[in-house]
């Protein structure tokens, strides 16, 4: 199962992480640190970005179908490496906050040298994670598909169509394509098993099973890309807490108690006075104090707050990415391979094909693509011919979820080949959402073709409304005498 | 030859044409009212941030300085939901079939997870304050937090007018987006380390379609889920304004007895609020973005099938696949497996029809002959 790795290299790094968090707490709680107490709030926020992709990976194993949600649970890894990567941006915003409030108000480290211990730990178990998903955030790994068998399915002509398939596609995650290629479309072989009589194949029912291995990686790619930058953004602040520490035990000096010291790069209101055994004695009173030491060197102060900015902008720049390509997908781009004019153009040139309407294709997630379109045809047999061809240009380029709705020419639109037959009624064009308004010049004028349909249709429908209310089995012949009459 | 149209697009200078788009977004955000009641609320925002982070310069106070930071925080989110309410009306183009309509579903979604974020990291600091309580400077904090409030109580009057009498006349196509975003800010003690409660990005579809058309048969589907959705927003807003009443109430209690633990207890309680109230936006754009049937569909749907199965040819419904594009914008594919001898045109109008009437527009109805 390709999802164990995944599972298990989740589980292990997420007790780790939840240890180390453990321990962090109980080490602020002795030694009193407030910034190791924050430090361990960041190692819970990574925690939670590990539970956020495991929930993802659970929720995606179950390709299957179900009733409400009928493309199974697949986008949940999309999901995952957005929510993990929304997180990542927000964390970047809250460590840019308060290294500004650094700036403003340094602090010293008290207790560095336990400070650069931790932090050592925690860099450990961070390089630990990035060791266990940097192969996978890296791209591509070895799941052997190609001998896929898929049991009872057709698989006439498949191995041609796979070697079509391998060139149609291009470049990312062959391996996987050619996997995914071994996966019966829903198309091609359905007509064929038609012919068997076997007609409840459902696409969402055990071939997602197989289909689950290669679509699975390539998204869950994009989920343990957000976890493995997540683990990166807190190696790199393990980084910073221990050079800061050590940096500090060997540059600064402090003030040890007792003595008279002077911190000059903290601006509080100790700097202008200092406490000497209770008293408040005033430093601005003349040049009396000649031994007075001054703390180290105020330039480690501000060491910690620059190197946590550029920690933070050398995440954001390696978040970004993934940010945006996860949210692409949500956004049902075209995916980035498919050139929509080409395809088009290659659709157009089938014979049979007068014109395509409405053609959407978009990305479930990973390599799964979905694309639906309105083809319009002469009559229903040149459909039934074209409709395999049409099949195979989209399987070509990776498409494997299609569903095609044939238009056919009504007699009195000839001369409107590519206007949409069914694309709405007058009233709901100018509600799509989408390219409708270019639609609606055309809209205008469909309607005294369109209106005609309209009446005839909405009388029916209100028959067989009226009827199915009533009784929906027993009257349905004279219902169905009554819509054939009156349909064309 | 002359030149048929004078389109010299090309060849001015990047700057008019940048200048060009900006004042085009503008035009596009003063549009719409409720994206134009947005816009207000952000630069009440933004200006709100900016006096606090003066006076806290001005006035040395850390804590004011880090509040007006995380007001700055806020309205980044704030400008998140007007730019998805702005990028939601373009038109769609060859990478974007469907247009970016789902940019409003996607920046709700986000804003959630900020909000997410906000409350878990306003717990976290309350309960490192608990452990550690800090000095408290409350002075300063009364102002503050009564300022936040009115402009909270603002956002309440200009969104809850906005959502019912929402613009009837403006909008020539689709629909119009808005992302409600209400803020507030609250001071806390510790030198005044302010926190920000929390934004609530809602997208609430604007029922304008309904004065254009007469169809009433898709009259009710899209009033009811925006009425829903501006319940939503509603409680998220007296969310917030509970929250900033907390906020002086804590003030009040430190000042007069002197109960420092009434500020952490005080920010845990406003985090667990934000976290609850943030689930029902969370719940519905996961739902969308999952490709989850509709909800409201969920009824319909099984009695549509049920009628496409006994039209006459058709021997079975097969994959059918519906999920929301956007508010109200359902869109449907499902394949039916019919008789060789079927009138197709005929199933194909009456399918659509028996969709349209549930309230999905866009069908993709795949016929597949079944051989003898």
């Amino acid at each position: 199962m390709a999802c164990e790795p995944n599972r298990a290299r989740l589980l292990c790094m997420l007790s780790l992480t939840f240890g180390f968090f453990i321990v962090e707490v109980v080490v602020s709680r002795m030694t009193s640190s407030l910034s190791m107490l924050s430090d361990s709030f960041h190692m819970l926020s990574d925690v939670i970005a590990l539970v956020v992709a495991l929930v993802a990976v659970r929720f995606a194993e179950k390709t299957q179908a179900t009733n409400k949600n009928t493309f199974g649970w697949i986008r949940a890894e999309v999901m995952g490496a957005l929510v993990n990567a929304v997180f990542l941006t927000a964390l970047c915003f809250t460590i840019v906050l308060e290294a500004v409030e650094r700036f403003t108000e340094p602090h010293e480290i008290e207790s560095p040298v336990v400070v650069a211990g931790v932090g050592a730990a925690g860099l450990l178990v961070n390089l630990l994670g990035l060791c266990l998903f940097h192969g996978h955030a890296g791209g591509g790994h070895g799941h052997s598909h190609g001998g896929h068998s898929h049991g009872s399915k057709n698989k006439r002509g498949k191995t041609s169509k796979n070697s079509k398939a391998g060139n149609g596609s291009s470049g990312e995650e062959t391996n996987n394509l050619v996997g995914n290629h071994n996966s019966p479309g829903d198309g091609r072989p359905r007509n064929e098993i038609s012919c068997k009589g076997s007609t409840e194949v459902q696409m969402n029912g055990n071939t997602h099973y197989e289909e689950m291995d290669p679509d699975h990686d390539s998204s869950s790619q994009l989920n343990m890309r957000g976890v493995f930058l997540h683990v990166l953004g807190d190696a790199l602040g393990s980084v910073i807490v221990v050079v800061n520490a050590v940096i500090f035990t060997f540059v600064w000096q402090p003030c040890i108690k007792g003595e008279k010291c002077m911190n000059p790069c903290v601006n509080s209101h100790s700097a202008d006075h200092y406490h000497d055994n209770n008293t408040v004695v005033d430093l601005h009173v003349g040049p009396t104090v000649p031994t007075m030491k001054f703390a180290g060197p105020c330039w480690v102060l501000y060491l910690d707050p620059t190197l946590c900015i550029i920690m933070v902008s050398i995440l954001l720049y390696t978040t970004y990415p993934l940010l945006k390509e996860s949210a692409l997908i949500l956004l049902q781009t075209v995916p980035k391979q498919i050139n929509m004019h080409r395809l088009n153009e290659r659709l157009l040139s089938l014979d049979g094909v007068l014109a395509i309407h409405e053609l959407h294709i978009w990305q479930l997630a990973g390599s799964r693509i979905i694309a639906t379109a309105h083809i319009k045809c002469h009559d229903p047999t040149s459909y039934m011919e074209v409709a395999k061809r049409i099949k195979d240009l989209f399987h070509n380029e990776g498409i494997h979820a299609t569903t095609i709705q044939p238009e056919f020419v009504t007699f009195s639109s000839e001369s409107r080949d590519s206007l949409c037959e069914l694309s709405c009624r007058t009233q709901c064009a100018p509600k799509l959402c989408c390219g409708a308004a270019d639609k609606q010049n055309t809209g205008s004028d469909k309607k005294a073709a369109v209106a005609s349909n309209l009446e005839v249709i909405s009388e029916t429908s209100e028959a067989a409304g009226a009827v199915v209310q009533v009784c929906p089995g027993s009257e349905a012949e004279v219902r169905i005498a009554r819509e054939v009459e009156s349909s064309l | 030859m002359l030149p048929l149209s004078i389109k010299d697009d090309e060849y001015k200078p990047t700057k008019y044409n940048l200048l060009l788009k900006l004042s085009g977004w503008f035009r596009s955000i003063l549009a719409d009212k409720t994206s134009r009641n947005l816009f207000f609320f952000l630069c009440l925002n933004l200006s709100f941030a900016f006096v606090e982070l003066t006076y806290g310069i001005w006035s040395n106070s850390l804590g004011l300085i880090s509040d007006s930071f995380h007001m700055f925080f806020d309205c980044t989110a704030l400008l998140a939901g007007l730019a998805a309410s702005v990028i939601s009306r373009w038109r769609s183009n060859d990478s974007f079939s469907y247009g970016y309509v789902r940019a409003e579903v996607l920046a709700g979604f986000v804003n959630g997870l900020f909000l997410i974020f906000t409350a878990f990291f306003i717990f976290s600091e309350g309960v490192e304050r608990a452990l550690e309580p800090p000095d408290v400077h409350h002075e300063r904090l009364l102002p503050v937090s009564v300022a936040g409030l009115l402009v909270n109580l603002v956002g309440i009057f200009a969104f809850q007018h906005g959502g019912h009498g929402h613009s009837h006349g403006e909008g020539d196509h689709g629909h119009s987006h808005s992302l409600f975003n209400g803020s507030t800010s609250h001071g806390h003690s510790h030198g005044g380390h302010h926190h920000h409660d929390k934004h609530a990005d809602w997208h609430s579809h604007g029922g304008h379609e309904e004065p254009h058309y007469n169809d009433e048969l898709q009259h009710l589907p899209g009033k009811g889920s925006s009425k829903q959705i501006l319940q939503g927003v509603l409680l998220h807003i007296i969310a917030d304004t509970l929250g900033s009443v907390g906020v002086i109430i804590s003030a009040l209690l430190m000042q007069k007895y002197d109960l420092m633990i009434a500020d952490p207890i005080c920010s845990m309680l406003i985090a667990i609020l934000i976290g609850v109230s943030v689930v029902p936006l969370l719940k519905e754009s996961i739902g969308i973005l999952m490709q989850r049937t509709p909800f409201s569909l969920d009824h319909a749907l099984p009695e549509c099938y049920q009628r496409v199965q006994q039209l006459q040819g058709v021997y079975n419904l097969q994959e059918p696949h519906f999920w929301t594009l956007c508010t109200d914008v359902y869109i449907g594919t499902l394949k039916l497996l019919v008789a060789p001898d079927a009138d197709t045109r005929w199933i194909l109008s009456q399918t659509h029809h028996i969709f349209t009437q549930a309230g999905v527009r866009q069908l993709y109805v795949q016929i597949d002959t079944a051989a003898m």
